[in-house]
């Protein structure tokens, strides 16, 4: 039975404004919750969201604003007062003890023991309910770091449930899950609105709004936008109220004289347990999309070529001369230009500055028998950063790090543009990156791919990136190619269905 | 999150780009106090001849930990440092002594060599951790300068001429090679590629596969510069005693790391100048010339390098902790 979301509020936050460094970026927002309710919170990255989650949980103290949580009004929370008060957050990385068991995990910090003693048995009880209570099957005597991400995932929302908590903030909980898991997920979300567990959904993604949230509150710079039923908010609304404006479709061609010559053309190409037998061809000018669910061999498919399966077996024709690279080095050499999907710990140099960031592979290019100067590099930045809309503080020696994601990535691709690369492999080029970031990437990759006759290659999870940006999508599913659109012919239902 | 960056960006631009100005100001400023307080404390401590022999003291030192700065900014470290430039001592000193000092300064730069691509192949190759490939050379060149010398010290009289040999104003040889070292490493680490790519690598050795860095090659030659080091010192200490000692450099290790991180290398790579290292060999040079001026017993000199190093340590991770805030 569902408890209507007007009654038994949860909590009540009024009028809550933050400053950091004299800059206000959280402009006196609400925000209620009820029992068994779920808010989705939308808005681009630094919107406030997770200045205004983090409020809640205690780790930031509001300059003004007052939180209501039951009967009483609390102005000056912190993270043990939220915790008692039944305020539990999951984080995007997870902070589980991975050489722990699943039980253990669950029962962390409030162990059951006798003097000191713990008692095991009444510990996988406890787990056991917990667990079951929320329909995951998953043996707490098995050590975590050996489960996947998904379910690693669902024994921290165990662990927040089995000690009480009523309300949980979940921070993008899907973005590194699978769409199995993701549904997975959604079970155990109704279970806990069943239970009258209130929730505060962070995320990205569109769709998910529609299918787990109740109500959605968007932040805009600090503000609410928009505050609606789920039932009754329309997409075009949301983005709106997200980006204060449309996106501007971008234009798609299936006439075949719009593109160049063929310039990566890949036959029969297979690697071990991941794809096998794919075929393909990619043009100059040209966005090919390879889409599929995380799993489905695609990320794997663009790694190989550039350079980091050599194992795999098959052709792939560059420029009609046949190319097997042994490592990225020869790729890079071929004008291969890769894209990691995990920024953080395979793109950036994160303690480095932009500019050196954006011109390590192009060193070659710019040294004499290897001797080199800075000043080509920050030439380099600053001409990239205004064709990419880098939003920084225009200085070649600021740290990457102090930039957005959107930003960042922004930088990794001029990386490649900078390096005159002629064929781009990007992974899931958008993961992680707000929508204003996310408008400006597709815009740069289209007009860089007609300007400087590249072809790109992007491997993605997302539709809605195949619908936006590619002209061609080859779907993939379980490591094979199922099927291919063009231009008009793609639209999300049908690629989602060839992939599932 | 952009509020944070917003945040962070305003409070780097108050200080100004070039993050490692403040943390080197900090070391000068030191550096100066230390200076003000001896040249008060002791009438002798700004003579001329005992600045030439705080450099002289610390050239040795220095001259290892100019490469030691390039690997730990590549987020590697060699401790074999001490027992090689022993290990290469004895082996100039037997090799001069039987074939001349040309050939014997020759087979000690090659040993050096051989030193460092050991050293380097085993950390690129079988990609064992450098602190552990080189604890395990560090005993094994201790071990070795101990057999090869039969367990005596050598005598190396034809070299007393190069440890007294003051060629150009008037500064010993191992100072004006301390100071040609440190020359070639800062251009080294400003102006070339191979220099760069050791930052990239420290930053984030993963990402620096993805853009095409050759990592273990230029890990290779930073060991290989390492031994070549060792070797120059080995040969520099066996000039000043005129004898190569199995127990040479006992230790040396330590105060060389001690240096690099005084001048703002990060344990984990990715961060340091050599010019921070300078300003850390100096700061260590005065204190212990300091110390001896002031008649404190050498013992405190011991006592003054090790609260040195924690206090160099504490200012790395305080600088990380910063880091991780403002990312």
């Amino acid at each position: 039975m569902r408890i209507p979301a007007s009654d038994l509020v949860l909590l009540t936050a009024s009028a809550i404004r933050k400053s950091f460094g004299g800059v206000e970026v959280l402009h006196g927002v609400d925000l209620h919750l009820a029992r068994g309710e779920i808010l989705a919170l939308l808005g681009e990255n630094g919107a406030g969201k997770s200045t205004l989650v983090k409020i809640l949980a205690g780790d930031y103290s509001a300059d003004s604003g007052t939180v209501r949580i039951g009967e009483t009004e609390y102005s000056d929370l912190n993270p043990r007062k939220s915790r008692a008060l039944g305020i539990r957050m999951i984080f995007q990385e997870l902070s589980d003890a991975p050489l722990l068991t699943v039980a253990e995990n669950i029962s962390m910090g409030t162990w059951s023991s006798k003097r000191g003693i713990v008692s095991w048995s009444k510990m996988r009880e406890r787990a056991n309910f917990a667990l079951s209570t929320l329909g995951i099957d998953i043996d707490p005597d098995r050590l975590v770091g050996t489960l996947r991400i998904g379910e690693r995932q669902l024994v921290e929302i165990a662990r927040a449930i089995s000690d009480n908590a009523k309300i949980l903030i979940l921070d993008e909980p899907t973005a590194a899950l699978s769409s199995a898991e993701t549904d997975k997920l959604f079970l155990v979300l109704n279970a806990l609105r069943e239970r009258g567990v209130g929730m505060i959904y962070i995320t990205h993604r569109l769709d998910e709004v529609g299918i787990i949230s109740d109500r959605v509150q968007v932040l805009r710079d600090g503000t609410q936008s928009l505050v609606v039923e789920t039932k009754k908010a329309s997409r075009v609304e949301l983005v709106r109220a997200m980006i204060g404006g449309e996106i501007a479709s971008l234009p798609h061609s299936d006439s075949d004289d719009y593109f160049g010559d063929t310039i990566l053309a890949v036959s029969e190409l297979s690697l071990d347990k991941f794809f096998s037998d794919i075929s393909f061809t990619l043009r100059a000018g040209e966005i090919l999309a390879l889409y599929g669910k995380i799993g489905s061999g695609a990320e794997e498919l663009g790694e190989a070529i550039f350079g980091l399966h050599p194992e795999r077996t098959g052709i792939v024709k560059l420029n009609t001369q046949t190319f097997k690279p042994k490592s990225p080095i020869d790729a890079i050499g071929a004008f291969i230009g890769f894209l990691p999907a995990d920024r953080q710990r395979l793109g950036a140099f994160m303690i480095r500055p932009v500019a050196e960031n954006l011109a390590v592979p192009s060193w070659p290019r710019y040294s004499v028998k290897g001797f080199i100067t800075k000043k080509k590099e920050e030439i380099a930045y600053l001409h990239w950063s205004e064709l990419l809309k880098i939003r920084s503080r225009n200085d070649p020696d600021q740290l990457i790090a102090t930039l957005s994601g959107g930003n960042q990535q922004k930088v990794l691709l001029g990386r490649w543009f900078e390096c005159n690369a002629k064929v781009l492999v990007l992974i899931e080029p958008t993961r992680g990156v707000d929508v204003g970031a996310r408008r400006d990437i597709y815009h740069t990759l289209r007009q860089r791919a007609k300007d400087n006759n590249i072809g790109i290659l992007l491997t993605t999870s997302d539709h809605e990136e195949v619908t936006q940006v590619a002209d061609r999508v080859v779907v993939m599913s379980r490591g094979k190619q199922v099927a291919e659109y063009k231009g008009k012919e793609i639209n999300n239902s049908q690629i989602i269905q060839a992939a599932s | 999150m952009k509020s944070k960056a917003t945040q962070s960006n305003l409070k780097a631009k108050e200080k100004k780009p070039g993050r490692s100005v403040p943390e080197l100001a900090a070391l000068v400023l030191f550096l100066f106090a230390l200076i003000i307080y001896f040249s008060f404390a002791s009438e002798y401590f700004l003579g001329v001849e005992n600045w030439i022999n705080i450099l002289s003291a610390v050239s040795v030192a220095g001259i290892l930990a100019v490469p030691g700065t390039m690997l730990l900014i590549a987020a590697q470290v060699d401790l074999s440092i001490g027992s090689a430039a022993a290990f290469t001592g004895i082996i100039a000193g037997l090799f001069i002594n039987s074939s001349g000092v040309g050939l014997g300064i020759f087979y000690a730069i090659l040993m050096g060599v051989v030193i460092g691509l050991v050293n380097g192949i085993v950390i690129t190759k079988i990609q064992v951790n450098s602190l552990i490939t080189t604890l395990g050379t560090l005993a094994i060149l201790r071990g070795l300068s101990y057999i090869v010398g039969g367990g005596q010290t050598v005598m190396v009289p034809n070299l007393s001429y190069l440890g007294l040999a003051r060629p150009f104003l008037n500064l010993p040889l191992s100072v004006i090679i301390f100071g040609f070292i440190c020359i070639l490493g800062i251009l080294i680490m400003r102006y070339t590629t191979f220099g760069r790519s050791l930052y990239v690598i420290g930053a984030n050795p993963s990402a620096a596969r993805l853009v095409g860095i050759r990592t273990p090659k230029v890990i290779l030659i930073c060991f290989v510069l390492s031994g070549v080091a060792t070797a120059l010192a080995g040969v520099i200490l066996t000039s000043q005693l005129t004898a190569a000692s199995p127990m040479a450099a006992n230790g040396l290790e330590l105060s060389v790391i001690t240096a690099i991180v005084l001048g703002g290398a990060s344990l984990n790579g990715g961060r340091g100048t050599i010019s921070g290292t300078i300003l850390g060999l100096l700061i260590i040079g005065v204190l212990n010339n300091g110390l001896v001026l002031l008649n404190i017993d050498t013992f405190w000199q011991q006592v003054a390098r090790g609260t040195l190093l924690i206090i160099a340590v504490s200012f790395d991770q305080l600088r990380e902790r910063w880091g991780v805030k403002r990312s």
